[in-house]
């Protein structure tokens, strides 16, 4: 498909310019500890005018109780700006983010899910095809953390061939008193790696850390998505000229097995 | 020059040097020179300053006479000035004066007003004339309220007093009487009654009061005609034409009345009540409607059993419970909710378009702020009514229900597919695509684009996962190779095969027919994966227009909404690609393990044919044709079988996948073999027929393929090793050559009789 119709070349402004891999949040509880991208990525990066330009949109998903600050954490990085009155979502909203990251530019589509037990049949059907979920719950309300995994399960049964990236973020954090803090993130760090999944303390109100995550979050998206891009691009050329690689059969590869790199039908 | 001169006398005495004094002497002279010539030209002026010095004393008494006009002037100017003061103080003390008895003519004016509304009131109370008493207390309001008091500080007080508290008195006892008198009109239906009392309400500053009252006639009149309809709706016979869209229609009576109720009094309240008051009133109207709505949504969900179908549907899509329902009873009441959130949405839209030019007109010089505090409520309104929620609520369960009917009808359309003989496609595509395309549209028909964006994207699960794996599995079975002998020998040999066979006493028709089956379910996939991935392009078509429909009607938000859609789209027309990619594998398959393993021996067979030959086996080859007719022949049967199995853009595109691996035999075999010059010929004579045959059975142009083998055939024809040269490198001419110069080489080489010592020393 002609992957490049929704990049619509707007220039992307100056403050979403990422040139380095923004570092994690806490050590104990990342999805990688790289100083810098993958050496390919920014080969290819390099060479990126020679290229037609695949892929470059991820799809983020946002999930969680309701009232946790799912909507406010987006606004504040979307448009900068707080409210305080609760405006519950209806459905579903929708944000675009364009970054410019390593010299290439990426578009975050961020899908902001209602938490209210309503609208979950309608939130539901907007999980599939993430490449990044995000879990949401209020540090100052222990419950929430608890029902991100069930939040998670959901999200990620809709996910089943792939498997995206997933965040724990913890909000409200200028609600807590340090020592406060501290003892929920221990609790969060801890379900953050059964779901494998990286940990970020967050404030709408303050902004404090929400920049950090969501760059953070960009970058990710966007190595793996240039990943995928150069892995299929391989397999593309390796198709063309060698007919004979391909061989379907009965013992052929089931198609769930998405990232193995054998050609095949299950391949796609 | 003076720093000079002062310095010279000082050290006059310790210059010692001749040459020094030379030069300083020198300089000294120069200076002289250059003094005297000023001093001469200043002696030269003498004459012209004495002759300016005389005019001037000419001037003297001239200036004088300047002088003395000059303060005359200045004397006329000053009196002017203070003349021009003196008047201008008494136009302004005019002006003040002027203003005063405006204005006491205006307090006169108010009094007298004050006085005949203080008569007045009285007598029109006493007349029940509540319209004139109205008008009174009005004028009463409407007065400057200083001017009261200024009027009470005036002489006669008292007077004034009692008649200002009978006038506060009268208003008050008005305003009880009209309330009264409203609701009691209320009470009786009396509509004519009703907006009588009810234009008299603004008139006493009681705006929200009126409305508030009026609202409440309204709502009552809504309420009993709601009833009524429900009453109707609830004895609809099953049988009657509308009454699977019972609960819809009735929602949609209770829309339409109101609509009604805002067309007919917008007038009343925008004369009376000014505009930007529309809100107020409908605000009254939506919370009846709300009731009103709430009342036909709870009967829907209990006579359609709506909660238990969506708990039964729950249950079966998590796959732990046994209890199943049958898509096809979901069907109608799929459609009647998408209806009922329609008629909602149209409502909804109709009350924003409504109270926004309503506000626009009153706002239309307000401040900023006041027109977003406008804004603000207005939305609030609309989104935060209970009909919304109602209604947000249903589509969350339709949701679910319309995933589950798509999915199951799906299912089921893969479970009954039919193959007709002579058609391309099986029944699954056509069946499953009209299912997608229902589904989507009911989304569509709810006027919700998160509906309908949320549809879209169940639908690319199901495509992708459902049914694309459906597709691939059956292509994963392959190509059945044996029946591909049946093929070639044609009719007659199965005949015969089963002839042998039946002399054997077994006669397996099974074998046969099964993997004749195995064969046309291959290449009706094909076919199939093609349709679909056409199928997706056009249904992406078709709802990018019956959007674009949607939002000229005003529905959504804006660009948010087109994002939205823009996105779950283009994940649909990824799918697409992905039944392309699988159309391609299939091909690539067919190819590899059904055609290769046919046409490689037919190819290699070339290498029993002596390509070495003289004048007396050329002419033998040409009465007699050793290899390339037979190879059509088979290449015919062959692809014939596949020209009626598969819809010709695959056909196509399998002739390429052919004729590309022809090209690729073909060179290999003509390595293996070697030439004399006729042979070369020979090799050129049935290449040109190879590819004249093959031009005809594709559309792609097999030129390009065929280039490096034509090129072959140029060198084995040539008649000395160096005539190459005529061709190659700036001879080359429109040529371009796909040979290396050592395939060159290699090509010179499998002519017998050109000496390797002749290929070694050519230049390329
Ligand atoms: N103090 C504080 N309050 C916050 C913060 N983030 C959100 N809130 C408040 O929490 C409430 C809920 O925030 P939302 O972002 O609307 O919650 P949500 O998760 O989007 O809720 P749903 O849309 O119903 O799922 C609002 O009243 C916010 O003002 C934060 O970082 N600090
Ligand atoms: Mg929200």
């Amino acid at each position: 498909m002609d992957s490049g119709k929704l990049h619509i070349s707007v220039p992307v402004s100056r403050n979403r310019v990422i040139s380095k891999l923004p570092k994690w949040y806490t050590p104990e509880s990342c999805l990688q500890f790289k100083e810098d991208f993958h050496g390919k990525v920014k080969g290819a990066c390099q060479n990126r005018h020679t290229r037609s330009g695949g892929l470059n949109i991820s799809k983020v998903v946002v999930v969680g109780d309701l009232y946790v600050g799912k909507t406010c954490l987006i606004n504040r990085f979307c448009k900068d700006v707080f409210d305080r009155d609760y405006k519950a979502t209806i459905g579903v909203d929708f944000e675009i983010e364009r970054f410019e990251i390593a010299g290439v530019p990426h578009t975050l589509q961020i899908w902001d899910t209602a938490g209210q037990e309503k609208f979950k049949c309608i939130a539901s059907a907007y999980y599939r095809g993430a490449q990044v979920i995000v879990t949401v719950f209020d540090l100052a309300d222990i419950k929430t953390l608890e029902h991100t995994r069930q939040w998670l399960q959901d999200a990620l049964k809709e996910n089943e061939n792939t498997s995206p990236n997933i965040f724990l973020v913890g909000t409200k954090r200028d609600l807590l008193s340090p020592a406060e803090c501290e003892r929920t993130e221990n609790d969060a760090i801890r379900i953050a790696s059964e779901m494998q999944a990286e940990y970020w303390s967050v404030s709408a109100k303050t902004g404090q850390n929400v920049q950090e995550f969501f760059f953070r979050m960009a970058a990710l998206a966007f190595e793996e998505s240039m990943l995928r891009e150069l892995e299929n691009s391989s397999l593309s050329t390796a198709r063309i000229g060698e007919a004979n690689v391909i061989r379907i059969d009965e013992n052929a590869e089931a198609p769930q097995s998405k990232r193995t790199a054998e050609p095949g039908l299950g391949c796609c | 020059m003076a720093e000079r001169a002062l310095r010279i006398p000082e050290r006059i005495e310790e210059i010692t040097e001749p040459e020094e004094l030379e030069r300083l002497y020198q300089q000294l002279c120069e200076e002289e020179r250059t003094v005297e010539a000023e001093l001469e030209s200043f002696v030269n002026q003498k004459g012209s300053i004495a002759a300016k010095m005389i005019a001037l004393q000419r001037m003297g008494p001239n200036l004088q006479l300047i002088e003395g006009d000059a303060s005359q002037l200045s004397g006329m100017i000053k009196f002017t000035c203070n003349l021009a003061e003196n008047v201008s103080s008494k136009v302004r003390q005019l002006d003040l004066a002027k203003n005063r008895i405006y204005q006491a003519i205006q307090r006169a004016d108010d009094i007298l007003d004050l006085k005949f509304c203080m008569d007045g009131v009285q007598t029109a109370l006493r007349n029940e004339d509540y319209e004139q008493a109205a008008a009174h207390v009005h004028r009463y309001l409407s007065l400057d309220q200083s001017v009261i008091e200024l009027s009470r500080q005036g002489g006669e007080d008292s007077m004034l007093d009692t008649n200002l508290s009978l006038l506060q008195e009268a208003e008050q006892h008005l305003k009880v009487i009209v309330a009264e008198k409203l609701d009691q009109a209320i009470k009786e239906g009396d509509l004519p009654q009703v907006e009588r009392f009810f234009k008299i309400f603004p008139l006493l500053g009681l705006h929200e009061e009126g409305l508030g009252r009026f609202s409440q006639y309204l709502c009552t009149q809504l309420a009993s005609k709601a009833a009524q309809n429900l009453q109707l709706a609830m004895g609809v016979e099953l049988s009657e034409a509308r009454a699977a869209l019972v609960f819809a229609d009735t929602l949609t009576l209770l829309f339409e009345g109101i609509a009604r109720v805002v067309e007919t009094h917008q007038p009343i309240v925008e004369t009376y009540y000014g505009p930007g008051r529309l809100y107020t009133l409908i605000k009254h109207l939506q919370v009846e409607c709300d009731r009103q709505a709430e009342k036909v949504v709870d009967k829907f969900i209990e006579r359609r059993t709506y909660h238990r179908k969506f708990q039964v549907v729950q249950n079966n899509m998590m796959r732990n419970s046994s209890e199943r329902i049958e898509p096809r009873e979901l069907d109608p009441i799929l459609t009647e909710v998408t209806l009922m959130n329609a008629r909602a949405e149209l409502y909804l839209r109709f009350l924003r378009r409504r109270i926004t030019s309503d506000f626009e007109v009153a706002d239309s010089a307000a401040p900023e702020g006041i027109t977003q505090e406008h804004q603000k409520s207005l939305e609030k309104l609309l989104n935060d009514c209970l009909l919304s929620r109602n209604m947000q609520e249903l589509i969350g369960y339709y949701i679910t229900m319309e995933e589950y009917f798509m999915k199951e009808t799906v299912n089921k359309a893969v479970a009954m597919d039919t193959y007709e003989k002579g058609q391309l496609t099986s029944s699954m595509v056509d069946d499953c695509f009209y299912i997608v395309k229902k589904c989507i549209g009911r989304a569509l028909s709810s006027s919700s684009i998160d509906c309908l964006c949320a549809m879209i994207n169940h639908a690319t699960s199901v495509l992708e996962s459902d049914f694309r794996e459906v597709l691939f599995n059956k292509l994963r079975q392959g190509f059945p190779a044996t029946t591909l002998q049946d093929i070639q020998r044609g009719v007659s040999s199965a005949v015969s095969l089963m002839q042998s066979s039946l002399q054997q006493g077994k006669f397996d028709t099974k074998g046969i027919e099964s993997s004749e089956e195995a064969k046309t379910s291959f290449l009706v996939t094909l076919n199939n994966v093609e349709v679909c991935s056409e199928n997706i392009m056009t249904l992406k078509r078709t709802l990018e227009n019956d959007c674009a429909k949607l939002f000229s009607q005003g529905s959504g938000k804006g660009d948010q909404a087109r994002a939205k859609i823009d996105s779950c789209l283009s994940d649909l027309v990824a799918v697409s690609s992905k039944f392309k990619d699988l159309l391609q594998e299939g091909l690539t398959e067919l190819n590899t393990t059904a055609i290769k393993p046919q046409v490689k021996p037919w190819i290699t067979s070339l290498l029993s044919i002596s390509h070495n030959i003289e004048e007396e086996e050329f002419n033998e080859y040409e009465a007699n044709d050793p290899w390339v007719q037979q190879f059509i022949v088979s290449l015919e049967q062959l692809t014939t079988e596949f020209k009626a199995g598969l819809s010709s853009v695959i056909y196509d595109n399998l002739t390429s996948l052919i004729t590309s691996l022809i090209a690729t035999e073909l060179e290999k075999t003509v390595f293996k073999s070697i030439f004399s010059r006729l042979g070369g010929l020979q090799f050129d004579k049935e290449l040109r027929s190879l590819i004249a045959y093959l031009t005809t059975i594709t559309t792609w142009t097999i030129r390009d393929k065929f280039a490096r083998l034509t090129q072959m055939a140029t060198i084995l024809n040539l008649e000395r090793v160096t005539e190459i040269l005529d061709y190659w490198g700036p001879n080359s001419g429109p040529l371009t050559w796909r040979l290396t110069p050592a395939e060159v080489r290699q090509v010179l080489a499998l002519r017998i009789d050109f000496r390797s010592e002749d290929i070694k020393r050519l230049r390329l």
